[in-house]
């Protein structure tokens, strides 16, 4: 109660409360009604409009409204909504805030609703676990689930003479980076027009560099290191779900960063902060500065429908012990505790989950379902596109997935961590770094 | 006028007790007589009914100030205060922890740090700052009396923060920047001025620097015109050089306004937000982590508002303390010209 006191407090200060003051009483589907929903895609807010026409018409009188705020801004939005009290009944959340969320009671566990229509989670092959919280209830259905690939400029591929084929199975380990390693020295050339492996190669003026930026800041690695290190068996948290530390320290994992600088060192690799936020890594590869990249399935489309390249997507690599390994990671369709409609707003996150909704907006090709079934379906409409996704499909059917910890104080975390990794890169610290690593972010997990 | 004095007399003799009056007994005529010629400087030329009737409309008067100081100044500070001593992560109220957050601001390497980049930060555009607007300024004194020049120098200063911050972000970019381009041509090497530890501030410094130049060029202008022309022409006279007349007179009498700008210069530069938020975020490895961008970002990205306000707190008594000591060691109130 006395929440609602200080969001009732908060509510009176904000001018937006009045907007949201709009609908009277809660119930179920009828009388003229909005539905607010939150994404921070502005991609997938175009696709699920599909979905909200749709839903809008079976249910005469709802309005559904997709807002979209960039994703910077996205959950200091969501949480001055939370303490003015205008939050979106539905929303997109990342499983970096749902401890945050859920623990300040700001979400709404859905397992009553589960029971009473009969909702069968077993349609979904991917995500469901990861958005149980520690008191064991469901707080989301999945929204969608992602993986990382490797692209590559295809014309490049074939003036160093390999071919599709041999990317599609590179080998890899920490210690001389495997054919993947070897690779990545051909394909990198210098203003002279010198491979990264012939001698007289100048690493001060690098024309194209064999592999995109694997020395990055990014905590998890998820576009990165990660698909490397997983495969000698390394794991971030110490258990799956709910890690007291994060393995940093781990030998396996020392072993790999220091590959991944000395990447940076020979200069087959850009150096930590030489390209600016502003440049993507789809700007990279079109602009010709880099040959190879790992990158996120959700780009698979934007590299394919690059204007003049040719990009082809090859799984990641194969480990020490000749297996792959790939994080993946799903969005979770949270409904807010505050919200005036909750039996509406379930009825439009079931239906958002029900794989009706999920073929149809999936077809855009802005991000995977969680639903096998609507896999397929997104997988063949983008196949007469031109985009070919049987990488990350053959992912989910060799179960080569594992999916990503889900851990508390995940803001403070990244805060404490990525500039640790800026300073290893940059050549500030040496590897004994990581110890003081895995150190804060057992202090941290243990501070939820 | 002997008649208020009196009056003032009783009243000073009456004192709230009579042990009191007995021991200040040899002391009270001084204070009477002090007292009364107070009253006879400041004399009231209205009568004291009068005056009280005046209470009431000028209580009124000063209400919406009142109001609005109580409202969006002391509530805010005093709920900073208090919130400085809680844990407060805004969704739930805030629990009351004591001293907790004070101790975790004295063993946290990272605020420390972040103190100390902001020294550099400040030590770096104050110097600068100051010399490039005190030369800007005395060669557009000495040497040209074009206005349309004195404007073009004010020119930065007109764009916002944000802005200018953006536009110096392209131009220092390490691959497509202006900048770096113009460097490689030079030297064959290009720098990564806000992506390397040892480079950051320095640039940001720069960026800072010469956005707020011009408008503290033309400050010390305003100074410098005030400087009678007979002073140099003594000058002249006695055979003193271009350099000599700037150090010998021209830097002395200059220095309640040079005061005024090293006072300005400092708090800006203390306040730098802006600009490390849009081009470096406190990056690369907390190089450029300045301490507004450390409390921003543990307030609004991890929600810690508790720890959050502590250190609010601890940056205003260090610009209070600042500000206070730099008034007093300039001597910002005297002048050398009368």
């Amino acid at each position: 109660m006395r929440v609602r006191k200080v969001v009732a407090l908060g509510a009176t200060l904000t001018l937006a409360a009045v907007v949201s003051a709009c609908s009277s009483g809660s119930g179920g589907g009828s009388g003229s009604k909005t539905l607010n929903w939150w994404t921070w895609d502005d991609k997938q807010a175009a696709a699920y409009q599909v979905c909200a026409t749709d839903f809008e018409k079976a249910n005469p009188g709802v309005t559904v409204k997709i807002s979209q705020y960039n994703v910077t801004d996205y959950f200091t939005k969501l949480t001055a909504g939370f303490v003015g009290g205008n939050a979106p009944d539905a929303f997109q959340n990342s499983v970096q805030f749902f401890q945050a969320y859920a623990s300040q009671h700001q979400l709404m566990p859905l397992d009553s609703y589960i029971s009473k229509d009969a909702f069968d989670l077993s349609r979904f092959s991917v995500g469901v676990d990861a958005w149980k919280f520690t008191d064991s209830k469901q707080y989301a259905l999945p929204l969608d689930w992602a993986a990382t690939g490797i692209y590559y400029n295809a014309d490049m591929l074939t003036k160093a003479g390999y071919s599709a084929d041999d990317v599609d199975n590179l080998t890899w380990n920490p210690d001389d980076g495997g054919t993947f390693g070897k690779v990545v020295a051909h394909l990198t050339l210098d203003d002279k027009g010198r491979r990264g492996d012939q001698p007289g190669f100048d690493k001060g003026h690098v024309k194209t560099y064999g592999l995109g930026e694997m020395a990055a800041k990014d905590f998890i690695g998820q576009t990165t290191w990660s698909s490397f290190v997983s495969t000698t068996g390394w794991r971030l948290g110490d258990k799956p779900n709910w890690p007291t530390v994060f393995n940093y320290a781990d030998p396996r994992f020392v072993k790999t960063m220091d590959w991944v600088k000395s990447l940076e060192d020979k200069g087959y690799a850009p150096k930590i902060g030489q390209f600016t936020s502003s440049v993507s890594d789809v700007d990279l590869l079109s602009s010709g500065k880099v040959a190879l990249e790992t990158g996120g399935s959700w780009e698979a489309s934007t590299f394919a429908k690059i204007p003049n390249l040719k990009v082809g997507i090859a799984p990641t690599v194969k480990g020490p012990n000749g297996t792959r390994s790939v994080l993946s990671n799903s969005n979770g369709n949270n409904i807010w505790a505050g919200t005036k409609n909750p039996d509406l707003a379930w009825k439009w996150v079931s239906y958002m989950g029900s794989e009706a909704c999920q073929s149809k907006a999936s077809t855009t090709g802005t991000f995977f379902p969680s639903i096998p079934a609507s896999m397929d379906a997104s997988a063949q409409a983008l196949k007469a596109q031109g985009v070919d996704l049987s990488v990350f499909t053959d992912m989910l059917k060799d179960k080569v997935l594992y999916p990503s910890p889900v851990y508390g104080n995940g803001a403070a975390i990244q805060d404490a961590i990525e500039p640790q990794f800026e300073a290893y890169f940059a050549g500030q610290k040496n590897d004994s770094v990581f110890t003081g690593m895995q150190s804060t972010t057992k202090s941290l997990l243990a501070k939820n | 006028m002997v008649v208020t004095s009196q009056d003032n007399h009783t009243t000073a003799v009456t004192p709230p007790s009579g042990a009191v009056a007995a021991t200040a007994a040899p002391s009270r005529r001084t204070t009477g007589s002090r007292r009364s010629r107070f009253a006879q400087r400041t004399a009231p030329t209205r009568s004291r009914a009068a005056r009280r009737m005046d209470l009431p409309f000028a209580l009124l008067l000063i209400l919406p100030a009142v109001a609005g100081f109580a409202i969006f100044y002391a509530y805010p500070t005093f709920r900073g205060v208090y919130l400085s001593f809680t844990d407060f992560h805004v969704l739930t109220p805030p629990t009351w922890t004591g001293l907790a957050n004070f101790r975790e601001l004295v063993h946290d390497g990272v605020f420390w740090h972040s103190l100390g980049v902001t020294a550099y930060f400040v030590v770096l555009s104050v110097v600068f700052g100051t010399l490039i607007s005190l030369v800007t300024a005395v060669v557009l004194h000495r040497v040209t009396r074009s206005t349309t020049l004195r404007g073009v120098i004010l020119l930065p200063f007109l764009i916002s923060n944000v802005i200018a911050a953006l536009v110096w972000q392209w131009m220092l970019d390490p691959e497509l920047g202006i900048v770096d381009i113009a460097l490689k041509h030079l030297t064959g090497h290009s720098i990564m001025f806000l992506g390397s530890g040892g480079w950051a501030i320095p640039s940001l410094a720069a960026i800072s620097v010469w956005k707020w130049m011009g408008y503290y060029a033309l400050l010390i202008f305003a100074g410098l015109q005030t400087i009678p022309p007979t002073i140099y022409e003594a000058g002249r006279v006695d055979g003193a050089s271009e350099v000599q007349m700037f150090r010998r007179l021209t830097v002395p009498l200059l220095r309640p306004i040079l005061a005024m700008v090293v006072v300005l210069t400092v708090i800006n530069a203390f306040q730098v937000f802006d600009i490390v938020a849009v081009t470096t975020e406190g990056g690369p490895a907390n190089a450029s982590n300045v301490l507004q961008e450390y409390i921003y970002r543990k307030a609004f990205r991890q929600f810690d508002f508790g720890y959050a306000a502590t250190m609010s707190l601890a940056l205003f008594a260090l610009l209070v303390a600042v500000t206070f000591t730099q008034l007093r060691l300039s001597r910002a109130n005297e002048s050398d010209l009368s």
